[in-house]
């Protein structure tokens, strides 16, 4: 039975997808204010089940730096000339929306586009992650689909592949020829490649973790963290960040938890591991979500600094990735590059 | 005696490929050692053992976290890589969390041959040692002092000559009171350990001096390395001895030479001579420039060799260029200033003369005479005649401590100085010879009376006598020399004559 989502759901979704997000993502502010005056509510949330399999499906997202999102506002309607070029290379409406990013702001992306256009739920990650080649249609190798995206200027740039790679340069060239930031379609498959290849009822999964969180915010932490099925990995205090040597945008965070413990949070564009004395507590696909131990803030990668007192909670990834070594290969630590880090049990 | 590798030692040994403590705990001892190449070849069980890794560690902060995690895991209780001096504070902090000693081995293969040797092989530890002490002994050494610093180098800890009184020489480190009065200078070879340190000890047969003990010392040294400390210690020996033997025969032949060469220069008393100057030059010695002379010289018999040793010694913390040698019954030296040091200046040079005199009187008999400042070569000659004349004085001198300085004699001084010569004393014996007899009771109350301007009252005094006695005594006495006591060319040789047989 489809689900309807009032306007007065929008904040704990917003929050559960930036649980969702794991560190990384983007801030879901700006969709969340922007949905707010938008005349689409209740919005209808539909299960892949509830759908006709042969109905084509598209994937919006935002691309690029999300920080620049925040300081560059999208348009009114960022993502029409994407699906309007990807309609007419295919040569039909595509009447059904999906999310490409279960994690931070592209969360909500979808919801952009309700008005027209039926909502499933499902989407290609179940969280944040930072390259296209490791959308669930690619991982799996589904073919045909098409990928459109913002070359800067009102351009659209269309790529389709077998190779999932080359979506990722070619996107992420054009991105940046956009300016850093812009709006990305996924097209050319259906419901039906939907309730295989991509997770499922990742957003009501984000509405329950947003719902539970905000209940159980101003709580004892290891409440907080059980509560969304999680645990607490650690609390206490930065006392030094790491520069990688070999990758610029890897940063090790050396915490210094009240009982003396060493811990190290692992991150690159998301928090990628949590390491505990030197054993591996935690590591990509599961959520490892940094909180401000005191406001229960949310905290991006980019908000951690020395001296912040942070805490670190766990929650299980998404059990999408985890079901054969060949998904799983590529959400695990080492496909960042980074050692030692695989196989957090 | 124990199998167990302590860090202490391992930090003590010369050996040990650069090894540093860098976290966890520092006083610590392990049942052993295992080197492998990397962490992965270690095996299951650490037992409390030392583990050296020769492969690089990884560079990345949480890599280096697991390698220090798995390695205590494994039930080793230390971990020796390189590199790890480049390890981040939290992994070092996670070391001392665990226990685990954590040390960087700047060439871990060395730090594991520094391990074998002092768990398993001991007979290649001590034939380290003396191996080390044989190429010592192959170099040139220039003295005692050069020689401990060749050994000290090359075995890798300190040496110290020392006797029951406290350290003689030492090189390469400092040996502590303590342990220096742990050791035992009645036996053999002694191995010394307290917490401040450790010296493995052997007395030094030298038939010149006695109760002698040549010592390697350090910290943290345990009883196989001072076993085996010893052994190079006894090797080392003889060659310290000998050196001591041949250091005192060239300290010997040196001071002859210098003496001889200063007899010369001041036998010439200021006549150039070209190859005396030479010969002074040869030994540093300047002519030019302002001299103030000195001279120290036994009041009883003394050890020449040692008090010029000694005064050397002393004369290094005079800021002035300074030399002295050996002369007859005492030491004769001077200071040499290339400008004209102020009269305050001199003041204080004299000063530190004096102090040089009162810190010899401690262990030595001696009285010091001190010339004026004097300029060139003539000058010299002076200065150090007058030190000389001064140090004659000064022998007799109780009232000043023995310290004479020609600026502050009086003239009657200098001239007695002169009269206490060869030709004078002899003639003056001579001259006074008829009053000698019956006790001397003449001469006596002769030179009393001269010395109290010849007035009989204040003699009679000074004597205890009636004034006839005294009136009586000076008649006999100008009967018996034939002297007229009115005439002062008589009465002041007469004076003299007493000054000179008294």
């Amino acid at each position: 039975m489809p689900t309807t989502l009032e306007l007065d759901r929008l904040p704990a979704l917003a929050t559960g997808f930036e649980i969702l997000g794991s560190g990384g993502g983007g801030s879901t502010v700006m969709l969340e204010l922007a949905l707010r005056d938008s005349s689409d509510w209740p919005v209808t949330l539909h299960g892949v089940e509830e759908l006709d399999p042969s109905l084509p499906c598209l994937g919006a997202a935002f691309v690029g730096s999300t920080m620049l999102l925040t300081e560059r506002l999208p348009g009114v309607a960022p993502f029409a000339p994407l699906i309007a070029a990807a309609e007419r290379w295919l040569g039909h409406r595509i009447p059904v929306v999906c999310s490409v990013e279960g994690g931070g702001l592209n969360g909500l992306a979808p919801f952009t586009l309700g008005g027209d256009r039926v909502l499933v739920d499902a989407d290609l990650t179940g969280r944040a992650v930072p390259a296209l080649d490791q959308m669930s249609l690619l991982v799996d190798g589904v073919p045909g689909v098409v990928v459109t995206c913002d070359t800067g200027a009102g351009g659209v740039a269309l790529v389709q592949t077998d190779r999932a790679v080359d979506i990722e340069r070619v996107v992420r060239a054009a991105t940046i020829q956009a300016g850093g930031a812009g709006a990305m379609v996924f097209s050319g498959f259906t419901v039906g490649d939907l309730r295989r290849h991509s997770v499922v009822g990742n957003t009501a999964r984000a509405l329950s973790l947003g719902r539970s969180f905000l209940a159980h915010r101003a709580g004892p932490l290891a409440e907080l963290a059980a509560s969304l099925g999680g645990r607490v990995l650690a609390e206490g205090r930065i006392t030094e960040v790491d520069a990688d040597a070999r990758d610029q945008h890897v940063a090790t965070f050396s915490i210094e938890g009240s009982a003396g413990e060493v811990h190290r949070l692992i991150a690159r564009s998301e928090n990628l591991a949590l390491m505990t004395d030197g054993l591996l507590e935690a590591a990509a696909p599961d959520l490892i979500i940094a909180l401000d131990p005191i406001s229960r803030d949310i905290l991006e990668v980019t908000d951690l600094s020395r001296a912040r007192q942070v805490a670190v909670i766990q929650l299980a990834g998404p059990a999408w990735w985890s079901r054969s070594p060949e998904r799983l290969r590529h959400v695990l630590p080492s496909a960042y590059g980074l050692d030692e880090l695989d196989g957090a049990a | 005696m124990t199998d167990a590798l302590r860090l202490s030692a391992l930090l003590a040994h010369p050996g040990n490929g650069g090894l540093r403590t860098i976290a966890g705990p520092a006083d610590t001892e392990w049942t052993g050692v295992v080197v492998e190449t990397s962490e992965a070849a270690l095996p299951a069980t650490g037992d409390g053992r030392l583990a050296i890794l020769i492969d690089l560690p990884p560079t990345r902060p949480w890599q280096q976290d697991a390698l220090i995690r798995r390695t205590w895991d494994r039930g080793f209780r230390a971990l020796a890589v390189p590199h790890a001096d480049q390890f981040g504070s939290g992994t070092r902090a996670l070391a001392v969390r665990l226990g685990l000693t954590l040390l960087h081995a700047e060439r871990p293969m060395l730090l594991a041959k520094a391990c074998w040797q002092l768990v398993e092989a001991r007979d290649s530890l001590t034939l380290a040692y003396v191996r080390r002490v044989a190429q010592s002994i192959e170099y040139h050494a220039n003295g005692l002092a050069d020689l401990l610093r060749h050994l000290s180098s090359s075995v890798g800890h300190g040496v110290a000559l020392i006797d029951d009184h406290g350290v003689l020489l030492e090189v390469g480190g400092r040996l502590s009171s303590e342990v220096h009065a742990a050791i035992d200078f009645a036996s053999w070879v002694h191995l010394t350990r307290v917490p401040s340190g450790a010296a493995a000890s052997v007395r030094v047969d030298s038939p010149s001096r006695e109760g002698l003990r040549l010592a390697f010392f350090g910290t943290g040294l345990d009883e196989r390395q001072l076993s085996a400390l010893s052994v190079a210690a006894e090797v080392a020996m003889p060659a310290v001895a000998a050196r001591i033997l041949i250091d005192e025969v060239d300290e010997v032949s040196d001071a002859s030479v210098s003496s001889g060469v200063l007899r010369d220069f001041v036998d010439l008393r200021g006549t150039p001579d070209p190859d005396v100057e030479r010969r002074m030059l040869e030994r540093g010695w300047r002519t030019s420039g302002y001299h103030l002379g000195f001279r120290i010289v036994g009041r009883s018999r003394v050890d020449v060799l040692q008090l010029l040793r000694f005064v050397t010694g002393e004369l290094g913390r005079i800021a002035a260029d300074s030399h002295a040698t050996t002369s007859g019954r005492g030491v004769s030296g001077w200071l040499t200033f290339s400008e004209p040091p102020t009269l305050e200046q001199v003041g204080r040079f004299v000063a530190s003369l004096r102090e040089i005199h009162v810190a010899a009187r401690r262990s030595f008999n001696v009285a010091t005479g001190v010339g004026s400042l004097s300029n060139g070569s003539a000058g010299l000659t002076t200065s150090l005649s007058e030190a000389a004349d001064a140090g004659r004085i000064a022998v007799n001198r109780s009232a000043t401590g023995y310290f004479v300085r020609v600026d502050g004699l009086g003239l009657e001084q200098l001239l007695l100085a002169w009269t206490g010569n060869d030709t004078f004393v002899p003639a003056a014996h001579v001259i006074l010879a008829p009053l000698r007899a019956g006790g001397g009771e003449l001469l006596t109350t002769l030179s009393t009376y001269l010395d109290h301007e010849s007035a009989v009252a204040p003699t009679a005094v000074a004597l205890g006598l009636h004034r006839n006695t005294v009136a009586q005594r000076i008649q006999r006495a100008q009967e018996l020399l034939g002297v007229d006591m009115n005439d002062p060319e008589a009465r002041l040789a007469l004076h003299l004559a007493c000054r000179a047989v008294r």
